[in-house]
């Protein structure tokens, strides 16, 4: 069976929804509209379809979680197309170390099979170098289901990413990232499982199977066999080193990668990729992106490789999880403005611009010094509202559960505590400092 | 018989009379009790994360705020936001000590004035400006608000800038009839001259004579020449 190769034009729009907060549970939902013509050699997709993605993200310092999923619609009939819901919980960072463990369950739907299902958890150790790099290490197990030649994988992966520049420079910052993932899978199946399977274990010349894969002589000598089922290890290796370049508005992501494996669990397709995309802010949440490349194979999915392509536009900015990019070091140099306008029913409201962080949070004598939550409204831009009585009151920011410092661009004195708060005066007539 | 009659009906005299003590006191601490319990409320629970001492002085520096008529919000708050940096019980209780003290100044200076004024002008004391430079902002003016002058003037003591000239600065332009948008120019052009490297008080003497309601009053109209130098300007 040859490989089927699909080419994806996408116009992409999103549309962030955000809800009312409260301030102890800081939830975002992020939905998105993408109208999309999808061309495929065979399979059961339609050849225009508009595609929902809703997000839902809850989090705080140290624990997040995520739900994901889309759907297609197309000749006014919805059918789902994946989702996932992921947990993340991490520790405290102490003398530059933090642990994290990564929790997944996810279903794909591909145009040649009925969906495959996916439970995988994984554990990972970081160690930071202050804010300018880091590295990793972890394992986990992931559980497949309904993938013809995977039925249980253990993964092991390493990484290490520094970053070079500063986002207040003008060339922005790079940040540069290369990981090693092993998979070792098994498959124990009947012989009269799926045909494929039945493939797999058979003592035929080399064949290739539903995901590419080639069981050769070698790879049967490695088989168990018994009346009615057999068992084959699989391991293959993945490098991959990318970066992410951010300066001003324009944003820049790059990856190219190898798979190391034999031939009989890697195919010709599958040994080399790479990709890129581009975004342009042209304000706080719209933005251009462009971008293509091509993605190996995902036995662990029973997905092929596939080539892509994208052009959109886009209205939202969806926060990184934090288990898929390097972690860093709270840095509050990253607050760029700092602002209070009135708002509805006598309230005051606080804007905040800062970038590249996943939590931001306030507290001053307005607050009784209890931090309270902002919540993120755009790719930059986080807001709360606030009761503020008329008079002078102190503020302290911090993000990213980092120390508190005062907020940039209003005058600042000494706090009696070896630090400093900002000084912010609302009148009666009108807000503001 | 007798004894013993008499002896037991004295006990039950005590008894009785025990009995409606009991009750009384009961019914006074009924009575009390909401009281009691709301004071409690109002005992900020997080000032039980300090120890005993700290605690103590703390509600002591307090009460003198209360009877003295100064705001003891200012110290609560204070100490919460001590407790919630984490700092040593010592230091907070040094760190409310400063702020009655210096409300105590503010409140002699400046007389019967509003606490965010008091607490405003207290910030400038514990920023280190003398108890008598307070005394400009004595009169008061209608329609008029001292708090961003306040607030600017402690800033700019807490940058650096020696307190004689900050204070001469800012009583200048509070007499001259500045606005709060005048006082916020000046602190962020004095503050982006200090990041640029410029000493404190210089940065200040620069940029005062710039503030606008510095002008003398005109006598007349200025010669040609200059008076297109100004229109420049």
């Amino acid at each position: 069976m040859s490989e089927p190769k699909v080419a994806i034009v996408t116009l992409t729009t999103a549309l962030l929804v955000a809800i009312p907060s409260e301030s102890r549970l800081a939830a975002q939902i992020v939905s998105k509209l993408e109208a999309g013509q999808y061309t495929v050699t065979d399979g059961a997709l339609p050849l225009s379809s508009i595609r929902f993605a809703p997000t839902f993200e809850w989090y705080r310092p140290y624990t997040k979680v995520t739900a994901h999923g889309s759907a297609l619609l197309s000749d006014q009939q919805l059918q789902l197309a994946d989702g996932i819901v992921s947990g993340t919980f991490t520790s405290p960072t102490v003398y530059g170390v933090r642990a994290e463990m990564l929790g997944n369950a996810s279903r794909a739907l591909d145009d040649r099979s009925l969906g495959t299902d996916q439970v995988d958890v994984q554990t990972r150790v970081h160690v930071l170098f202050h804010d300018l790099g880091g590295m990793w290490f972890g394992g986990g197990v992931a559980r497949p289901w309904r993938v013809a030649v995977v039925s249980s994988a253990d993964v092991a992966d390493a990484g290490i990413w520094t970053k070079v520049g500063d986002v207040a420079n003008r060339f922005g910052v790079a940040t540069f990232t290369t990981t090693f993932t092993n998979f070792s899978f098994s498959k124990i199946a009947a012989l009269h499982d799926t045909l494929s399977a039945a493939l797999s274990c058979s003592t035929e010349a080399p064949v290739t199977n539903v995901v590419g894969m080639v069981a050769s002589q070698q790879a049967i000598s490695l088989a168990t066999t018994t009346n009615d089922a057999c068992d084959r290890q699989s391991r293959f290796s993945d490098l991959e080193t990318s970066v992410r370049w951010e300066a001003g508005p324009i944003e820049f992501a790059g990856k190219i990668g190898h798979r190391f494996g034999d031939a009989y669990d890697v195919t010709p397709d599958s040994r080399r990729w790479s990709s890129a995309s581009a975004t342009m802010w042209v304000s706080d949440r719209v933005a251009f992106i462009a971008g293509g490349g091509r993605q190996p194979a995902l036995p662990l999915r029973g997905l092929p490789a596939r080539s892509f392509g994208m052009a959109g536009l886009e209205l939202a900015y969806s926060p990184v999880s934090k288990g898929a990019v390097p972690v860093s070091l709270p840095h509050t140099i990253l607050v760029r403005s700092f602002e209070t306008r009135p708002a509805a029913n006598g309230m005051e409201k606080l804007v905040i611009r800062v970038g590249g962080v996943e939590s931001v949070e306030v507290m001053g004598d307005f607050s009784d010094w209890s931090p309270l939550t902002l919540t993120r409204r755009g790719r930059d831009l986080w807001e709360l509202a606030l009761p503020l009585a008329a008079g002078v009151h102190s503020f302290n920011v911090r993000v990213d559960g980092g120390p508190w410092a005062p907020p940039p661009g209003v005058p600042t004195m000494r706090d009696g505590f070896n630090g400093e708060v900002g000084l912010v005066v609302i009148t009666r007539e009108k807000g503001g400092h | 018989m007798t004894f013993a009659h008499g002896l037991a009906s004295r006990m039950s005299l005590v008894a009785a009379r025990h009995a409606r003590c009991a009750a009384a006191a009961a019914l006074a601490l009924a009575v009390a009790a909401p009281t009691l319990l709301s004071a409690q409320d109002a005992e900020p629970d997080r000032l039980a994360r300090l120890d005993i001492s700290s605690k103590y002085a703390i509600q002591l520096l307090i009460d003198s705020a209360n009877t003295e008529g100064l705001p003891s919000r200012a110290l609560r708050s204070k100490a919460y936001e001590g407790i919630a940096k984490k700092a040593d019980g010592r230091q907070i209780v040094a760190a409310v000590r400063r702020e009655l003290i210096a409300l105590r100044v503010a409140r002699t200076q400046l007389g019967d004035v509003d606490d965010d004024e008091l607490m405003a002008a207290a910030a400038v004391i514990e920023a280190g400006a003398k108890p008598a430079q307070l005394s400009t902002f004595r009169p008061r003016v209608k329609n008029r608000s001292d708090l961003q002058a306040f607030t600017i003037w402690a800033s700019l003591i807490w940058r650096g800038v020696p307190t004689e000239d900050a204070s001469s600065a800012i009583s200048k332009l509070w007499q001259d009839g500045a606005d709060d948008a005048t006082f916020v120019s000046l602190w962020n052009n004095v503050q982006s001259d200090i990041l640029r490297g410029l000493n404190p008080g210089t940065a200040l003497q620069n940029r005062i004579r710039e503030a606008p309601g510095r002008a003398p009053p005109s006598k007349g109209p200025p010669p040609e020449g200059q008076q297109e130098r100004e229109g420049s300007k």
